[in-house]
């Protein structure tokens, strides 16, 4: 008689890897769905009047492409920092430094409309590079826990704007008084509310996907992330690839805030993020290292993202899709290693 | 009550939370596993406790209720990545979103509302009068001795004076070599992660029973990452881990006392204090005590999930 016993693969396949993440994407949809019908509500009715309001409507789509700018350049950012080996899963504080540097330059730089723009862009990106800048170089040169420091850094960055945002730069005599005045320099929309901001961003998952697969330089990256001590033999610099990749990641999500400031929101307040910077790694995860994933992966996570937009009218609030995410998350990494297993038949 | 007793009131009372969330963590990483879910878990107990005394008046059956749902948080995680063996990262984090996420969606119908009943100081005969420690600490509410003196020095008696504890480290330290002499291992990471995630969780119970007495969406802030560096900090040793706590909260009782004296800085500013702060404690102690490294270091198996044969 024929044994059956599991076999544990080093490596799992693309096809196996990507069934995983759809079955951990409905499993945790069908989970939700319990829990929304055991406190009252009808999940399939709910469902449908996401589906209808944000893909039915050029309104909703309008949304989604909103959403899904930042969503693309926070998640572009931890899939480049994951291609050396290191978790930013600071990039919410460097999205809020990005955007307190880019409103610095809106509000307060002599520069006039397409030069503002310009200025704002290298401001965002600066603002976020600085503020990676300290868990880079602590991991570089004395292993400290990226993880750690840049999540740490986020409250850092968040409790700045809000100073900035109630405070020093408040608009005064303004209705709400938790937020800057107007910055006038604004990105052009180029499809109803949507403005150049995506376009700029699929290009930036484009030729990022282009660095690391062509050049000898993303080569090198990715060799020292799979494999640290092979990148040493090689002679390698690594501290010098891994503090430049970080900076990169950095600069991405600064640019994220930048772009929420200059194309959706147009004014500094507190809670600019939707949790962009946590959902990035949400969506990292997704696209597991392929940075043209992201895309795909970033563009689902905003129909997530607006799901519980629309549904706050329903009682839920973002909180409960921050749940659902993670839930996403937890059955994501489970079917990850469960990917690695296959069953083989023992002939005996 | 004079500046310096004020200080240490404070510092005793909201060290606590981090104090008890490190011990937490220092729990699961010694048997090789990070929880990064922290956050999470405070969240979750803190809104369980909420909601206990609310429907039945007892902080005591409130701070029993969050060690429940933080075991039951714990398995759930252990189940992933010990029984599984699932990316440890991804889970701890999962964990820290599904926490604060449910949390904050069970808690909008709590929110602002004060806590239906909470830990009160009690004065120790004699103790209580001695000068500064006194009202800084023999005053404070029951949980302050568990957390400073029952659990640092039993769980240091536990890990470094038993057998039991001696196994638990070889399974965090070379969970192969425990395997080959007869410790169970996956029973052991299961068991103190569980165990680890229901004193986080009690954290969490702790911070709104005894500390800020009412649910916001923002109460946790961060404290669960805090835990986890200063574990760390303290070398993955719970008297150290209960101290550093003790020394955070220190460092948020200044940033009252600034607001609270009117000091020229923005509360803002000495509101980062403590994140600014952890990020300096974590990054300096590598740079400056190189010697101490050894005595310091984290458990060798850390985050490492353990496969008794690869076939």
């Amino acid at each position: 008689m024929a044994d059956f016993r599991l076999q544990r693969l080093p490596s799992t396949t693309p096809a196996a890897a990507l069934g995983a993440r759809i079955l951990a994407i409905a499993l945790a949809l069908v989970i939700a769905g319990v829990i929304l019908a055991f406190v009252g509500k009808n999940p399939l009715a709910l469902g449908l009047q996401v589906v209808t309001s944000s893909l039915g409507s050029s309104f909703g789509l309008e949304d989604l492409g909103l959403l899904v700018i930042p969503l693309i350049l926070t998640g572009l950012s931890v899939t480049v920092a994951q291609q050396i080996g290191a978790w930013n899963i600071g990039a919410e504080g460097q999205f809020y430094a990005g955007a307190f540097a880019a409103s610095a330059v809106g509000l307060f730089a002599p520069l006039s409309g397409g030069w503002s723009l310009v200025g704002m862009g290298v401001a965002g990106a600066f603002g976020g590079l600085v503020w990676i800048l300290i868990p880079a170089l602590a991991r570089a040169y004395a292993n400290v826990n990226e993880l750690i420091t840049t999540l740490l850094l986020n409250f850092v960055a968040i409790l700045l704007v809000y100073y900035v945002s109630t405070d020093a730069w408040r608009e005064r005599g303004g209705v709400a008084n938790s937020a800057t005045p107007r910055i006038k320099a604004e990105i052009p929309e180029f499809w109803g509310l949507v403005h150049w901001g995506l376009p700029i961003a699929v290009l930036l998952a484009l030729a990022m996907a282009g660095l690391l697969a062509f050049t000898r330089w993303g080569y090198e990256v990715r060799l020292i992330g799979s494999n640290p001590a092979a990148g040493k033999y090689l002679g390698i610099a690594a501290r010098r690839h891994l503090i430049t990749v970080m900076l990169i990641s950095g600069a991405i999500a600064g640019l994220a805030g930048m772009l929420e400031i200059a194309g959706t929101v147009h004014r500094l307040q507190g809670g600019i993020s939707n949790n962009y910077g946590y959902l990035g790694i949400m969506v990292a995860v997704l696209a597991r290292g392929s940075s043209i994933g992201v895309i795909f992966a970033a563009a689902l996570m905003a129909f997530i993202l607006n799901s519980g937009i629309i549904l706050q009218t329903q009682g839920l609030t973002t909180s409960t899709v921050l749940a659902i995410t993670g839930l996403i998350l937890f059955l994501t990494a489970i079917g990850d290693e469960l990917s690695h297993y296959r069953v083989v038949r023992d002939k005996s | 009550m004079d500046l310096l007793t004020g200080l240490l009131t404070t510092a005793f009372l909201a060290g606590g939370v981090l104090a008890l969330a490190a011990m937490g963590e220092v729990l699961a990483e010694r048997v090789g596993v990070v929880n990064l879910g922290a956050e999470g878990l405070i969240a979750m107990g803190a809104i369980t406790a909420v909601a206990t005394v609310s429907a039945y008046p007892s902080p005591l059956v409130g701070f029993l209720a969050a060690l429940c749902v933080g075991a039951l948080f714990g398995a759930l995680f252990a189940l992933a990545t010990v029984t599984i063996r699932a990316n440890q990262v991804l889970c701890g984090l999962a964990l820290t979103l599904i926490g604060t996420g449910l949390a904050q969606t069970i808690g909008k119908s709590y929110s602002g509302m004060p806590v239906a009943a909470t830990f009160q100081g009690v004065e120790m005969p004699l103790l209580s009068k001695l000068p500064v420690i006194g009202p800084a600490f023999f005053s404070q509410n029951i949980l302050v001795y568990l957390i400073y003196i029952i659990l640092p020095f039993g769980l240091s008696y536990l890990m470094f004076r038993t057998r039991h504890g001696m196994n638990m480290r070889a399974v965090g330290e070379n969970p192969a070599a425990a395997d080959a002499a007869g410790i169970p291992v996956t029973l052991f990471r299961f068991g103190y992660v569980c165990a680890g995630a229901a004193l986080a969780a009690g954290a969490g119970a702790y911070l709104v029973l005894a500390f800020v007495p009412a649910w916001s969406d923002g109460v946790v802030a961060g404290r669960g990452w805090i835990a986890v560096a200063l574990v760390i900090f303290a070398g993955y040793r719970p008297i150290p881990a209960a101290l550093s706590g003790l020394l955070f909260g220190f460092i948020t009782a200044l940033g009252f006392v600034g607001q609270a004296r009117g000091w020229p800085i923005a509360p803002a500013f000495l509101s980062m204090l403590p994140y600014a702060g952890t990020i300096a404690f974590i990054i300096v102690p590598v740079i400056a005590w190189q010697r101490m490294r050894r005595l310091m270091a984290a458990p060798a198996a850390l985050g490492q999930p353990y496969f008794r044969s690869v076939r």
